[in-house]
Formats: C-alpha cells, structure tokens, sequence
C-alpha cells in the first residue's frame, strides 16, 4: 500500500529538505533518519515499522484467537471432547496459523515486487525485500508464540484478545522509546520491533544474530509455557 | 464391573462450588439417571468426566481407568451429547461428520448413514442453515456414530419435537441393548422415569440420594388422599406422614411406612373417598427439594 506512495518521494531532493527541518527525535521514532527516503531501499525501510505492526498485530491475534475462538463460540463441548490430547490440539492450530503467516507473507511479497517494479529497482533491494520479508515472518512468529499463550493461559477469551493488543502497541513504543535516548536502548532488548532494523538489514545484508536468538528463545519459552498451560486449564465453557 | 466410578469428587470453580464430595457407581449395560435443578452441578460432573475441567479433588474413573491420566484412551469410547450443540459454520452436515468420524479408531461410515436415516437429517446442508432441533440432530449422529461402549447424555431432549424425541429414545434403547451403558442427565423427571434403571439426585452440588427408580416410585412412598365432613387431620399426624395438606374437606399428604397403620386410622371414621397412589417421581423429586 505504501509503496504507491513513494512516488511522491522518489528521486526528490525537496523531501530530504524537509525532513532535515523534522526534529530528530521524531525522525529517530519514525525509523527516518538514518535512511535515504528518496530511494526505495529508503522508503521501504521506513515504511518497514509500519508493516511490522500491522503483521504483529494480525499474528498475536491470530494466536490467541485461534486458541480461544473453541471458547468464544462454545464449540470447545464439540471440539475437546474428541479422543486426542489438548496438546495435539494446540499443535494443529500452531501449524495452520503458521500457513496464514506463509500465505500473507508470499501475499505481501508478491505486492511489494509488482508495486515497485516501476521505479526499476536494483538487486540490492531485491535482497533487501527478500530480508525484510523473513523479518516480518519472524516478528509474525514471535507474536504468534505470544498470541498462543495468551489463548492457552487466560481462562476468558475477552481478556486474552485485549492483552493481545496491549502487548504489540506496548513493546511498539518501547521500540521508539529505545530510539530516543542513549539511557534508554536497553529496552530493545524487550521489544521484537527492534530485533530486525531495517537500517541493519539494508547495511549488512543479515540479521543480528543476537536478535535472532533472543526471537527464538521468546518464541519457544511461549509455546511451551503454552502447552502446559493449556493441558491443564479448565475450559471455559 | 463398573463403568463409571465416582469417589469424592469435587469441584470449585475459584471459590463457587460445582459438586461436592460426589460418590456414585454406573454398572455395566445400565441406564444410569442424573436428575436435579439446574445449576446442581449435572454438567460440572459430566465436564469432570470429558477432562474438558479437571477435579479439585476426589477421583473418577471410567471403564476402570482414572480420568486424568487415560482421558484419551477414555474418549474413544464415549459419545456424548451436550446440552446445547455448536458447531463450526460455514461446514457441511456430512464434512462435519466425516471430520469426527476421523477421530475414531474403526470406520464408522456405515453406522454414521444408518444413524442420518433414522434421526432424518439432512447430510448435505450447511450447519448454519440448520434449525436448532436440526443441529441437535447431528448432534445424537455425531454422538453416536462409533457405537461408544458409554453414552453421556446432557439434558438431551432438548430442542427436539415429541416425535425425534421418540425416535432418540429409541436409538438409545437399542444402544443399550447393543451393550452400551448410558448415563442420562436430565431435570425432567418424566424421561428419566421412562429411561433408566437406577438415578442420583443432585442438589446443590451433593448427591443426595441413589436409588434404583422402582424403589424410589414403590418402597417408599403413598399418596394418600382422604374425603371427609369434619376431618381432623392431628389423626393423621403419625411418623412417616408428611407434606400434610388440607383443603376444603380433603386431607392429602405421603406416607412412608406399613400401610396398615393408615387404613387402620382411616377405618375408624366414616369418609366419603381414599384414594391411595404411586407419587410421581416429580413428586418424589419434590420432596427432595422441599
């Protein structure tokens, strides 16, 4: 959707002018700064926090919907009552919430190639592009983890949907708060927003190994404390 | 050998109650009654039974193998009816049937066609076209479909016309015959009459009596009603009477214990009628709730 945007900005030296009068605090927030905006490795690197958003906020819900929809919509007396553990209930559900993420992932692809084929862009931000999509699939698989749990762990539905939320808008500005000062960049380490920069990526070609750890970690800690949430809890029914 | 046993359990919600200390046994091939009001806790226990909740404490086993450890082993065999039926929209009647016919071990195509012929269902619509008594119906096929060796049923009839009530009754006597055991939760009394051998009655979250249901009709209790000018009811005020009411020159009241003692005292006076009855079970019921 951005992307069409971006003629607007392509190749115009008028916008670096006005972006250097933004104060640099809000340049830092909005992931401006440090990147050329009139190119479209620049552009979309800026656009990048804002797709990572959306597709945070699309897969915790996924996640803790696809766990408590059987709650929601008192199927879980027809659903839980089959003769399989809860265990490999949640792990179906894990897989087919991976396939939505694969199929938005490929969606979103697929869109950013046909949109930007008319600015004729170069290998590099094929690269980039192939990156940032691992990224957004990697931030979607976090926050899935994350959804999950709440799904499993919370007894009322209602709640673990407006956790959901809280969580993703609650570490999105811990990422911009880590941006703001230098006292203040421990928190990256508590917000997924800042374990794949797009400045990162467009630089180096690769992830923070750290980061990649650290998402990781996160994700395995929450399917498993998922799972034994979930082969104990009492359904809500 | 028992199918079903129950030792002590119980259950709380937080700190609301769902059953207390709830003891009882179901044998082999009965149909075992599970009657009281709403809200004493019939589907607390049921749920306690499918692991969809899991017991404060006590225990529970079914077909001899504990609840908590074997809950799947347990659920191949079980078919169970809840009280209201949802299922997920936009499937088909026979997708969705097919779908829980894959989690049994043997085939059950067969008996899951036989079964849509009798209840009439239609396999080819989609569950949201369905009326709600539709949706029970896949409800009793889905249930029933692998021929379980135990059938749970939670206030069944709900939703059915009289004539589908007919037919499940039925499908459920020849379950039985078949060799199915068949636990019956219910409130309305007149089903469980017609249905089981033995029932528990469940007040408040505690059994407060098993009994087998010719006993509960016959042993115990008489209704007796009296015609009289003049009636002194403080001649009837023996022990085993009770609920004594007076209206208008007639007394009625129950009675439990040797009938000679009554048709003795009613003998001494002159009385225009005596009428001495079964109580229903409804009122049989009734006074386990006064």
């Amino acid at each position: 959707m951005g992307i069409g945007e971006f003629s607007a900005y392509y190749e115009n030296p008028d916008i670096i002018e006005v972006f250097e009068n933004f104060p640099p605090a809000f340049l830092e927030a909005a992931n401006i700064n440090t990147l050329n905006i009139t190119t479209i490795i620049g552009f979309f690197g800026v656009m990048f926090g804002y797709y990572a958003l959306i597709v945070s906020v699309f897969a915790i819900m996924l996640g803790a919907d696809i766990i408590s929809k059987e709650e929601r919509d008192k199927t879980a007396e027809f659903a839980l009552v089959y003769p399989i553990t809860r265990a490999k209930i949640v792990t179906g559900k894990i897989f087919a919430a991976i396939v939505n993420c694969i199929v938005i992932n490929l969606v979103t692809w697929a869109g950013v190639l046909l949109l930007s084929a008319r600015f004729e862009p170069d290998q590099k931000f094929f690269e980039f592009l192939q990156l940032s999509i691992i990224a957004f699939f990697m931030l979607e698989i976090i926050f899935l983890a994350l959804g999950i749990l709440l799904g499993c762990a919370l007894k009322h539905y209602k709640r673990a949907n407006s956790l959901a939320v809280s969580i993703v808008l609650g570490t999105y500005i811990l990422s911009i708060l880590s941006g703001l000062s230098d006292k203040l960049e421990f928190l990256k380490y508590f917000t997924p927003f800042n374990y794949f920069s797009p400045l990162e990526m467009s630089n180096n070609m690769a992830f923070d190994t750290v980061f990649l750890w650290l998402s990781a970690v996160i994700t395995i800690v929450a399917i498993g404390l998922a799972y034994l949430a979930y082969a104990k809890r009492d359904i809500n029914i | 050998m028992s199918i079903i046993e129950v030792n002590n359990l119980t259950k709380y919600y937080g700190k609301a109650r769902g059953i207390e200390d709830v003891s009882f046994s179901v044998d082999e091939g009965e149909v075992y009654g599970f009657i009281g009001p709403n809200g004493a806790g019939k589907s607390t226990t049921i749920r306690l039974f499918l692991s969809l909740i899991y017991p404060t404490s006590g225990e529970a086993k079914i077909f001899g193998k504990d609840i908590n450890q074997h809950g799947v082993e347990i659920r191949q065999e079980i078919g169970y009816l809840p009280s209201e039926v949802f299922y997920y929209e936009g499937m088909k009647v026979l997708d969705l049937l097919k779908y829980s016919e894959s989690f049994y071990k043997k085939d059950c195509t067969k008996r899951m066609m036989e079964l849509a012929e009798i209840m009439e269902l239609d396999l080819k619509r989609k569950i949201d076209d369905l009326s709600y008594g539709n949706k029970k119906k896949v409800g009793i096929v889905q249930g029933l479909l692998h021929s379980p060796k135990l059938i749970v049923l939670d206030e069944p009839t709900s939703g059915l016309d009289p004539l589908m009530q007919q037919k499940f009754f039925n499908l459920i006597r020849e379950e039985n015959e078949r060799g199915a055991t068949v636990f019956f939760s219910s409130h309305i009394l007149g089903e469980v009459q017609k249905m089981c051998n033995r029932v528990a009655i469940i007040k408040e979250g505690t059994v407060i009596n098993i009994q087998d249901i010719k006993s509960l009709q016959k042993d115990n209790y008489k209704k007796i009603r009296i015609e009289a000018e003049g009636l002194d009811e403080k001649r009837f005020s023996v022990e085993g009477v009770n609920n004594m009411v007076k209206d208008n020159g007639s007394i009625n009241f129950f009675f439990k214990g040797d009938i000679n003692l009554i048709t003795k005292l009613i003998s001494e006076k002159e009385v225009e009628d005596v009428t001495i009855e079964e109580p229903t079970l409804e009122e049989i019921f009734m006074h386990y709730y006064v």
